[in-house]
């Protein structure tokens, strides 16, 4: 019993030490490329051309790039994808016809071709503007394996090309899931792809959540009999627990350091600690007035937002980290909970209990400004967690009957499922991928 | 051995409530001799009588009730304490885990603060009416472990609960 389960622990941690290898991609430049950035909410509507290809081995590569690249650039919900027009080549020398997108109502051109070089796929890819001003000439080149990672990278490219930011390609998303019967610690790709188990506690897993640097994974689970808290370099596979008496719940990483805050009970009120990686508590960050739980921080780490019962219901407050000084954020309903500070720093969402029974995320200004109702009329929407570039936010809902994951834009916008999973899927946790 | 017996006071106590309307003697040697591997041997059977003046469990320490995002004790869960309270310094060999538990409403994390919150207000009050700290410990299970998983008051209602496990 015992060495099945160190077995399989063991061929998770060199499943997801083979997720973190870096990628032997090679983007080489072959042109200078401009940024240019769009202003306003409009999607940019791309004309996305069938990645040529020469030779069997070479078209079937090209299908899968072809799926990845247009799958990739839909899952943002930044982009209105266009087929390219017929006349996208001139018919004499088959040079591309520029003056087709603008015709077609495009603002961009993407496509390219892939060949084979020492029997591995090389995508070259060029992107125009509507004016036929080039924009990006690269090369992508990989191991056959790595196709999708091929594809993702020019994704991501295009994407920082075309809004001058990081995108969510390559990021990674912890949550948790009841598939086995247990609720168990799962990560999956950005858009739900490649699921692994991380954990096989066989017991109640919760709130997982992985450091800023990508290096430490954190979460509660039950096996000890009671909420405990447990800290696991993703490096290493070493494991520290958080040993004290109660609870131990919600932990959250401060930005660019190896500490995290979470609620301990165990010098009476359930009040919230900093704690180092090895375990060991640091400080005490609240005293007493209830319960003081969910923290998330400022980009910077300097301020910490969280839900406290001091003035009556759950409310989101905010601490600074430094002068310990708090102030409260919201104001509107009365059960509200799970603040998530965007990576921009200028917002953070939350999760508001309505007198409907509905639960909905709401969006509001750090400073308190421009409350924005994200969900609605879809039952319960709980546990927002910003992108790493603050472009989109996963949350779980029960719209359609069992608790499942879904993706957002930043403004609500482009609502859609992650994953298809047996069981129940809930707490995602948005991370960046070491 | 703790286990052992554990086990044997376990397979008693399902078959006291799994075999009420069956006769005592096929059931009980059936379950002792196969399936828990009691230190006794298979011939002996359970003494049934014996573990029942131990305290049918969540019966006569009863389960105390909440109102939504509420830890506070109402009349009635007072009521129910002060039973608990003596059942307890009846028994005086008995230590109890109290389970505080929430209603799915409300979002997980806090559930558990929550929970722990329920857990402690029965237990400062067990303390209050006279029982020893250390017979007494609490876990929050949050909304992870609903009595009834109805989406309903009725249900609901049910689940907000401080649920008593003797050792």
């Amino acid at each position: 019993m015992r060495s099945t389960r160190n077995t399989f622990v063991s061929l998770c941690l060199v499943l997801f030490g083979l997720l973190l290898m870096p990628l032997t991609l090679k983007a080489e430049e072959v042109g200078e490329y401009i940024a240019i950035r769009k202003t306003g909410a409009s999607r940019i509507a791309i004309v996305l051309d069938k990645t040529a290809a020469k030779g069997d081995k070479e078209s079937a590569w090209a299908n899968s790039l072809n799926a990845t690249i247009k799958g990739g650039l839909d899952f943002t919900g930044l982009f209105n994808l266009m087929s390219a027009p017929l006349n996208i080549r001139n018919s004499q020398d088959g040079t591309l016809n520029l003056a087709s997108i603008a015709s077609v109502g495009g603002d961009i051109y993407a496509g390219g071709s892939v060949t084979k070089k020492s029997g591995k796929p090389v995508l070259e890819m060029q992107v125009f503007d509507a004016s036929g001003k080039s924009l990006l000439r690269r090369n992508y080149s990989g191991e056959e394996s790595q196709l999708r990672a091929i594809g993702l990278r020019f994704c991501a490219d295009l994407v920082e090309l075309l809004t001058g930011k990081r995108s969510v390609f390559g990021t990674k998303i912890v949550f948790i899931s009841n598939r086995t019967g247990n609720k168990e610690v799962y990560m999956c790709d950005f858009d739900g792809e490649n699921v692994v188990q991380l954990t096989n506690s066989r017991s109640i897993s919760l709130t997982p959540t992985v450091s800023s640097d990508g290096n430490y994974l954190a979460w509660m689970d039950y096996t000890s009999g009671r909420p405990n808290l447990y800290i696991k370099n993703l490096a290493t596979g070493a494991k520290v627990s958080v040993n004290k008496h109660g609870v131990c719940i919600s932990p959250a990483w401060r930005p660019g350091t190896n500490t995290l805050v979470t609620t301990l009970s165990y010098q009476g009120d359930q009040d919230l600690y900093l704690i180092r990686a090895d375990g060991t508590v640091e400080r005490r960050l609240t005293k007493g007035g209830g319960i003081d739980v969910s923290p998330s921080f400022s980009p910077d780490g300097s301020k910490m937002a969280f839900v406290s019962t001091r003035q009556g219901g759950p409310h989101v407050f905010i601490q600074d980290m430094n002068s310990g000084q708090v102030r409260r954020l919201t104001y509107s309903g009365t059960y509200n909970t799970q603040p998530s500070w965007s990576p921009n720093g200028d917002k953070i969402l939350y999760s508001s209990m309505q007198k409907s029974g509905e639960i909905n995320i709401f969006s509001i200004g750090a400073d308190g400004s421009g409350l924005l109702q994200l969900t609605s009329g879809s039952r319960n929407n709980e546990y927002p967690s910003w992108s790493p570039d603050g472009s989109m936010i996963v949350f779980s809902s029960t719209r359609d009957g069992k608790r499942k994951l879904y993706v957002m834009n930043a403004d609500g916008t482009n609502q859609k499922p992650l994953l298809r999973m047996e069981g129940e899927q809930q707490q995602p946790s948005w991370s960046v991928n070491k | 051995m703790r286990h052992t017996l554990a086990g044997v006071i376990g397979a008693a106590i399902i078959i006291l409530a799994g075999g009420c309307s069956s006769k005592k003697a096929a059931s009980t040697s059936d379950a002792a001799g196969s399936g828990y591997g009691s230190g006794k041997g298979g011939g002996s059977g359970v003494d049934v009588e014996n573990l029942d003046q131990r305290g049918g469990r969540g019966t006569v320490i009863g389960d105390v009730f909440f109102d939504f995002d509420s830890s506070a004790l109402s009349p009635e869960a007072q009521e129910q304490l002060k039973q608990n309270a003596a059942w307890m310094q009846k028994n005086s060999y008995t230590s109890v885990t109290i389970e505080g538990h929430c209603d799915e409403r409300g979002t997980d994390e806090y559930n558990i603060a929550l929970g722990e919150r329920r857990a402690e207000a029965a237990q400062n009050y067990l303390i209050n009416l006279g029982v020893s700290n250390n017979r007494l410990s609490t876990v929050s299970y949050g909304e992870e472990k609903p009595f009834d998983t109805g989406n309903n008051e009725e249900a609901w209602a049910k689940n907000r609960r401080d649920h008593f496990v003797t050792k």
